[in-house]
């Protein structure tokens, strides 16, 4: 009876110091939530992690991504995890788990980084597998998994550990994408081209307004349409914002030999053509600023004016 | 040979081997490192095509006359690749840069050293390191120590009055620059002009980002402004741009969207050269800020059809 009350005791002893070393080490400075989404050795059958993984927060992430973080910046950045994966026969995956401000941020940069032209797989709330990486995001999380080379194992990799991710977030939510998406017209449009942008640099990937004033937008949105016309929605959130904006933006468009004015019979539609040649109509509606761009005006015309 | 310096190793090693910073002064009068000596113009925009991007390098800077027009003979050489960062198509490839520091042996130089404040683990990871020391090339990696870079005065500066250039620059005979052009998402092209941010301190880098870069297209175009003034400030002997295989989209880090023209592109006018390498992707040079300020300002030519454009298989 002693003898098992004495390992029944030092059995409890040892369970209590296991548990408090393990909490002392959940607790360790540095070790941020984005961990507990990582897969470990084998989650994905033949794949092991490589190093330890790195942790990057708010503005730490200019040393990660050096020269490249304020995309993620305008859309809203809190924090990052990024750990390598390896298989026996040496082909590497890496995975980067971003956690943005919101989930209107983490659809951002994911329609941001995406092709367009990728695989669209079923994983999370939207992914796209292109030639040798994968984009998916889920919630607030942004997920990008880069393979070093396209052979099959490498992709079947990568798919792997994004699967595991995908079943590690359960707190994500279920919110879709930004209501202002579902201001593009959906006859003709390409899925793969949607994009919400939050700010000027997205803007400026999209088409070059160069150095224009007026288009502090709050967010926008972008759809190509069958025939190549493209149409932006910026939404400046009052329509008292958008007038101010659309004074700025005129000002500039006149004073800019970026632009020639191209004659059209409507008052409320402005219609110009760019350097390449391309036209370019803009029409105020409400708190939005319509923008039709593509390579004859009655398609950029129709597009404006079938949103309004 | 790897070597990673302190700040007061470099100032020992440098009164030790009588490297005073005012070598660099006078190399850096007017315009900062330049060209050993002023060539014949031939051809502006040298352009290699090959699958095999040695030979596409080689080639490149055979068209433009030959890597002697550029080195002379017990020259140290400084070289700026770009480890940016490891993704496919996002770093200076491994056999552009064997390809010139070959070259610069065969100039005859006496040393070649790439210089950078990035971290080991990029270079070992982008296989550039590996290069360096089948080749017998030098990597010189800095803290991002302040003490390391020299103010440099840019002339004419509209956003910057100085750059602060890795004073370890100023000890070498001339230097090549050799980036990847790719996509950049702030300023949608990344080329010659904005590689040099790899010489200027970090802290002077930061300074290129004004608070409201969100917002102000003044603030946009501060960026812009300030790689074109970085460029008045220095100037190299030389630039060979990786353009064999890189990112279009999500640039500068990646991954994106590669596409693979098998080019390297060389030549001495960073404007024409950047305005070359927009064009092998759909872009306008006079849609890039910083083309076309540079060409404004005196950099460069940014119109193809005013420059000599040279393109051979290798």
């Amino acid at each position: 009876m002693k003898t098992r009350e004495r390992i029944l005791s030092g059995l409890l002893f040892f369970l209590g110091i296991s548990f408090l070393i393990s909490a002392a080490f959940s607790a360790l400075p540095g070790e941020g939530p984005l961990r507990a989404y990582l897969p470990q050795d084998d989650a994905a059958a033949g794949w092991t992690m490589d190093g330890e993984p790195q942790e990057y927060e708010g503005g730490d992430l200019y040393t990660y991504i050096d020269g490249g973080a304020e995309i993620y910046q305008e859309y809203g950045f809190r924090r990052v995890i990024v750990q390598d994966y390896k298989n026996a026969k040496g082909k590497s995956v890496s995975l980067e788990i971003f956690e943005m401000e919101t989930p209107a941020a983490a659809f951002g940069m994911f329609t941001f980084k995406r092709s367009g032209g990728g695989k669209v797989i079923p994983l999370g709330a939207g992914a796209e597998l292109e030639a040798y990486y994968l984009n998916f995001w889920k919630g607030r999380f942004l997920m990008t998994l880069t393979g070093f080379d396209e052979a099959p194992e490498t992709i079947d990799g990568l798919t792997a550990v994004a699967r595991i991710v995908d079943a590690k977030i359960r707190d994500a939510g279920n919110d879709g994408a930004p209501a202002l998406v579902s201001a593009l017209p959906e006859q003709g449009l390409r899925p793969g081209s949607v994009k919400y942008l939050k700010g000027l640099l997205g803007l400026n990937n999209i088409y070059p307004f160069y150095t224009a004033r007026g288009l502090a937008f709050a967010g926008a949105a972008r759809g190509v349409y069958d025939g190549g016309t493209t149409l932006l929605i910026l939404d400046y959130g009052s329509a008292d914002a958008r007038a101010k904006a659309w004074l700025d933006l005129k000002g500039y468009l006149n004073e800019s030999d970026r632009f020639k004015r191209a004659d059209f019979g409507e008052d409320d539609i402005r219609l110009a053509r760019d350097g390449k040649g391309q036209f370019v109509a803009f029409m105020e509606s409400g708190p939005r600023l319509l923008i039709g761009v593509g390579p004859d005006a009655s398609s950029v015309l129709g597009i404006v004016q079938q949103v309004r | 040979m790897a070597l990673k310096i302190g700040r007061r190793e470099f100032f020992k090693k440098s009164a030790r081997a009588g490297l005073a910073l005012a070598v660099g002064k006078g190399l850096a009068a007017g315009a900062g490192i330049a060209a050993a000596s002023p060539a014949p113009k031939t051809v502006d925009v040298a352009v290699g095509i090959s699958p095999d991007y040695e030979k596409a390098a080689m080639k490149a800077v055979a068209l433009l006359g030959g890597i002697k027009r550029f080195i002379p003979k017990g020259a140290r050489v400084a070289l700026l690749p770009n480890v940016q960062s490891r993704h496919p198509g996002s770093f200076t490839k491994p056999e552009v840069l064997r390809a010139i520091i070959k070259l610069c042996r065969k100039a005859g130089a006496k040393e070649v050293n790439c210089l950078s404040w990035q971290t080991m683990k990029q270079w070992e990871d982008t296989g550039l390191k590996a290069v360096l020391d089948e080749e017998g090339a030098g990597l010189k990696l800095f803290a991002k120590d302040e003490s390391l870079f020299k103010p440099v005065p840019v002339p004419a500066g509209q956003a910057l009055t100085e750059a602060r250039v890795l004073a370890e620059l100023y000890n070498h005979t001339l230097f090549i620059n050799m980036p990847i052009t790719k996509d950049h998402a702030g300023n949608k092209f990344t080329g010659t002009m904005k590689n040099l941010m790899g010489l200027n301190s970090p802290a002077s880098n930061r300074t290129f980002h004004r608070p409201n870069w969100k917002t102000d297209p003044d603030d946009v175009a501060h960026l812009e402004q300030s790689i074109v003034d970085l460029n008045k400030a220095v100037r190299p002997a030389l630039n060979v741009v990786d353009a064999t295989e890189f990112i279009t989209t999500n640039g500068p880090f990646g991954p994106g969207e590669l596409i693979k023209p098998l080019k390297v592109v060389a030549g001495t006018d960073r404007v024409a050269v950047d305005a070359y390498c927009a064009g092998l992707w759909g872009l306008k040079a006079e849609d890039i800020v910083q083309i076309k300020r540079a060409a404004e300002q005196g950099l460069g030519e940014m119109d193809l059809a005013k420059v000599s454009v040279k393109e051979a298989r290798a």
